[in-house]
């Protein structure tokens, strides 16, 4: 891997909790534009990858660099003024503002007036208002959140408020969005739609997407590249065909015995595998 | 601009005959007469922008002369594929004004038939609104002989732009700006106002569809008929949301609005149109059936959650309202029911009017299919004076109105103006008028079979004309039911009765050459699934909510109340709920939401079969 004209490294990042190796040397990258998916059973990383990302865990070991800078080390708001926006697997929106309202406030970290001009709304505070507004109105016409613009977000059905963090997280002008499990709860119709405008929004805005998902038949349809962790360890990078069909996967996820996949065993071990390669094996066999 | 420097074939026009004979024509003469005043608006990034009449008829212009530039000539058809904005009135005034031909194909038209429109009727320039539109055309264009260019509206997202056949409407417009505007005008002035303006392929609920070809003098009396008959005037507003390729919106848009000089609103469109109505309060408002039973679904639910008072005070009012309702139809209100009106107004209608976009009505209008009288009766109740309109795209939609004073529940009115009506010996509806169209489009036979030597055009509708000039529609004449006892029963009546209820979305009778009839019927996901979760009955997708036994029995019991008022023979015997809600793209429904009957009964034929075992 080159690492140039990447926009992400992520290069032997290790992440310990007490006797709990939650990373273990993880590395890859996503280039610009790229959409790459990690997947993983639960327990496996993926969310941990997000959390060191944007600063909310520190990892011991390795490096995060986001066009060169380095992460590790930056405190979360530092880190989304850099360009990282999230999304979460339970929905983290203010219930009782509307969706405009909700919208707005991902573009706080831009916001640059001061307390006075801001409450009395005028002079830089008003046409600043006035132009991330705009932006706003931009990723609404983007998700189709037309009809609910002044709805309180607590009223909404589930998808709706899913679309509605994402907008939240597009409105951050990120250049690199995490998507933690966009449609985990949701039906088929959702599921889709979701999967349009995960496309729809990286070839219109131009960012790259990391995808955290439990979804297979989503992650094959729309992913560049593919990253399989177990158990903190990651045991292929590729092409999501590849992936599919590479006999280190699909040991891992049908549960066949661990001397299958050279050099996992010991990881394996130390988070109790067996449970978990069950509800794997159910996991995979969804598609 | 135009306004500043008229050509001499224009201003020569102007002086000896002062009334535009075509759509174009009308245009320009809004453009000339008050240039600054607004003629459109739209809703973009959530702000309305106003376009005035100089900003109308001088991107008009520069879209025709544009096309001109790209080699079109007078005669050639030049088809637009977008939802309702501004530039679909720009491109079809554009095209209309150079002498080529308009031809609109629905938004939710899939490839298949965007392929057999753009082939038969052998559009020269496609007009795609966006990437979804054109990669529509492009999947077909290997197949399409005729095709040169493709004008892209809205080119964001679009990767081909460097194909040579594809432009942008700015680049065509700038195209348009290596002419005069003067040359546009001198074309409008010089239009021959018998020649074709626009093709309007009908939606057929059977066959590949049919291309009407409409002539600018037939748009024009479709016009001024309008205008007398609804009293239309420059401050009017309307709301642009029906589907501009289809007749009826057509009028709305763009033949009453021209001939008015009133101002139409282009919304966010979809599921904002509620809002969309909120923001506009349109004065004057075609409401399909479906829109109004959407609205009388959408009150009767929120009624259901309010408080007791406000039930209290609803029911009372809604009493009041009928019973007014009644003597309004009649044009009788007198003083007691205005004192009433204004009670019953003061109290919930006012507040529920303007909720629901309606609360600027002056001219209400029901079209494009039957509307069940119970709905009709409660838009009155309310305070909404809808009125019937019938006709065909055929007849540029011109036939009967139901007058404002004299409403009479179940028939559709009388001839507007111009209309000569007349009941064959068969029962079909004939109908003469200026707005009779040239025909069909290379098909030579069908137009021999819709129009006689003397201008009578079939219908294809059968019903009965009183003495007093008033028109009932029995049904369409290739959907009478005839079952195996000889009766001949109207299916959409007993359709539209069902439909009446809120969880009703769609209900297709069955019983041609059997011995009963038997319903299918889909409900309405929002209520329906609204319903269920107040009863804690967990549901998924649709096809879930429609199986489950409560929400059969639901439905059964509203079956069982439409029957009571139906006739032995009318009633119907066994009903089965639909696994899915019918679509456009899947041919099951018309690009109007008709139900096309020989693909659902081909589709559903088991659920059909198992009804008469």
């Amino acid at each position: 891997m080159d690492g140039v004209s990447d926009l992400l490294e992520f290069r032997e990042v290790s992440l310990r909790f007490g006797g709990v190796q939650a990373l273990s040397h993880v590395s890859f990258t996503v280039a610009n534009d790229e959409l790459l998916a990690v997947i993983g059973p639960n327990g496996a990383g993926k969310t941990s990858i997000f959390n060191c990302l944007n600063g909310v865990y520190r990892p011991q070991q390795g490096s995060i660099r986001l066009e060169g800078t380095e992460l590790i080390g930056r405190r979360p708001a530092a880190i989304a003024a850099l360009g990282v926006a999230r999304t979460f697997q339970n929905l983290a929106l203010f219930t009782n503002l509307d969706v405009v309202d909700n919208l707005m406030l991902g573009r706080h970290h831009l916001m640059r007036t001061g307390f006075v001009s801001g409450a009395l709304w005028w002079g830089r505070a008003k046409s600043e208002e006035v132009s991330h507004r705009r932006r706003c109105e931009e990723i609404i016409d983007l998700l189709e959140l037309q009809p609910y613009r002044h709805a309180r977000v607590g009223t909404l059905p589930y998808g709706i408020k899913k679309r509605i963090e994402l907008a939240r997280a597009l409105c951050m002008d990120p250049k690199l969005l995490l998507l933690d499990e966009p449609v985990a709860g949701m039906n088929l119709e959702e599921t889709e739609d979701t999967a349009r405008y995960i496309l729809e929004v990286r070839e219109r805005l131009g960012i790259s997407v990391i995808l955290v998902e439990h979804d297979m038949r989503m992650v094959m349809d729309i992913a560049d590249r593919v990253v399989v962790l177990d158990f903190g360890l990651v045991i292929a990078t590729g092409a999501p065909a590849e992936v599919q069909s590479d006999p280190a996967v699909i040991a891992a996820y049908l549960g066949t015995p661990a001397e299958a996949v050279a050099g996992t065993g010991e990881h394996r071990a130390a988070a109790g595998g067996g449970a978990k390669a069950a509800a794997a094996a159910s996991w995979w066999a969804d598609r | 601009m135009i306004t500043t420097a008229p050509g001499p074939v224009a201003s020569g026009e102007q002086g000896d005959d002062p009334a535009p004979s075509t759509l174009p024509g009308l245009l320009l003469a809004h453009v000339r007469a008050r240039p600054a005043a607004v003629a459109l608006r739209k809703k973009n990034l959530g702000r309305w922008r106003e376009y005035s009449w100089e900003e109308y008829g001088t991107r008009s212009a520069r879209t025709g002369l544009g096309l001109l530039e790209l080699g079109v000539q007078a005669g050639d058809r030049v088809a637009i594929h977008s939802e309702n904005r501004p530039s679909w009135l720009f491109a079809d005034l554009g095209i209309q004004g150079i002498g080529a031909v308009t031809v609109g194909i629905y938004p939710t038209s899939p490839a298949t038939e965007v392929e057999y429109l753009l082939s038969h009727s052998g559009s020269v320039v496609l007009f795609a609104e966006d990437e979804e539109q054109l990669d529509k055309a492009l999947s077909v264009r290997g197949r399409l002989a005729d095709l040169r260019t493709i004008v892209v509206i809205d080119p964001r997202g679009v990767k081909q732009l460097d194909d040579p056949m594809i432009m942008t409407l700015a680049e065509l417009e700038g195209l348009g700006e290596r002419r005069q505007l003067e040359d546009y005008a001198e074309r409008v002035a010089a239009l021959d106002p018998s020649s074709m303006a626009i093709i309007v392929y009908t939606s057929g609920t059977t066959g590949p569809p049919k291309g009407a070809m409409l002539s600018h003098a037939n748009l024009l009396s479709a016009g001024s008929s309008l205008r007398q008959a609804f009293g239309t005037r420059p401050d009017d507003e309307v709301l642009s949301y029906l589907p501009l390729c289809h007749v009826a919106e057509r009028l709305g848009s763009t033949v009453n609005a021209l001939a008015a000089g009133y101002v139409v609103n282009f919304g966010e469109g979809g599921e904002s149109f509620p809002n969309d109505l909120y923001e506009v309060q349109p004065t004057v408002f075609l409401g399909v059936p479906r829109v109004w039973e959407k609205m009388m679904a959408s009150i009767q639910i929120r009624m259901a959650d309010a408080s007791r008072l406000k039930r209290l005070t609803y029911r009372f009012s809604l009493a009041l309202g009928r019973g007014l309702a009644r003597r309004r139809m009649a044009g009788r209100l007198g003083l007691r029911g205005r004192i009433g009106a204004a009670v019953g107004s003061v109290l919930v209608f006012r507040p529920l009017r303007d909720k629901l976009g309606l609360g600027r009505v002056r001219v209400a209008i029901s079209g494009a299919a039957p509307v069940a009288p119970q709905v009709l009766e409660f838009l009155w109740a309310l305070g909404v004076p809808v009125r019937e309109g019938y006709g065909q795209t055929e007849g540029s939609a011109l036939a009967t109105f139901t007058p404002l004073h004299d409403v009479r529940i179940g028939k559709v009115g009388t001839a507007e103006p111009g209309v000569e009506l007349r009941i064959a010996p068969d029962g079909e509806i004939l109908v003469r008028s200026p707005g009779v169209f040239l025909g069909y489009f290379r098909d030579p036979e069908a137009t021999a079979q819709a129009i006689d030597d003397q201008g009578w055009l079939s219908t294809g509708d059968v019903g009965e004309l009183d003495d007093a000039g008033f028109l009932t529609i029995t049904d369409r004449k290739k959907d009478i039911i005839i079952t195996s006892g000889g009766k001949n029963i109207s299916p959409s009546e007993i359709e539209n009765r069902l439909k009446v209820s809120p969880y009703v979305r769609e209900a297709v009778i069955v019983g041609d050459g059997r011995k009963y009839l038997t319903a299918l019927v889909g409900i309405e996901a929002d209520t329906v699934g609204d319903w269920a979760t107040r009863r804690n009955l967990s549901f998924t997708t649709y096809r879930d909510l429609s199986a489950k036994p409560e929400v059969t029995e639901l439905i059964g019991v509203w079956v069982e109340e439409v029957n009571r008022d139906l006739a032995q023979v009318e009633t119907v015997k066994r009903f089965t709920l639909l696994p899915k809600e019918l679509g456009h793209e899947e041919g099951e429904l018309t690009a109007t939401q008709k139900v096309k009957r020989a693909a659902i009964a081909r589709e559903f034929s088991d659920l059909i079969e198992a009804m008469y075992r």
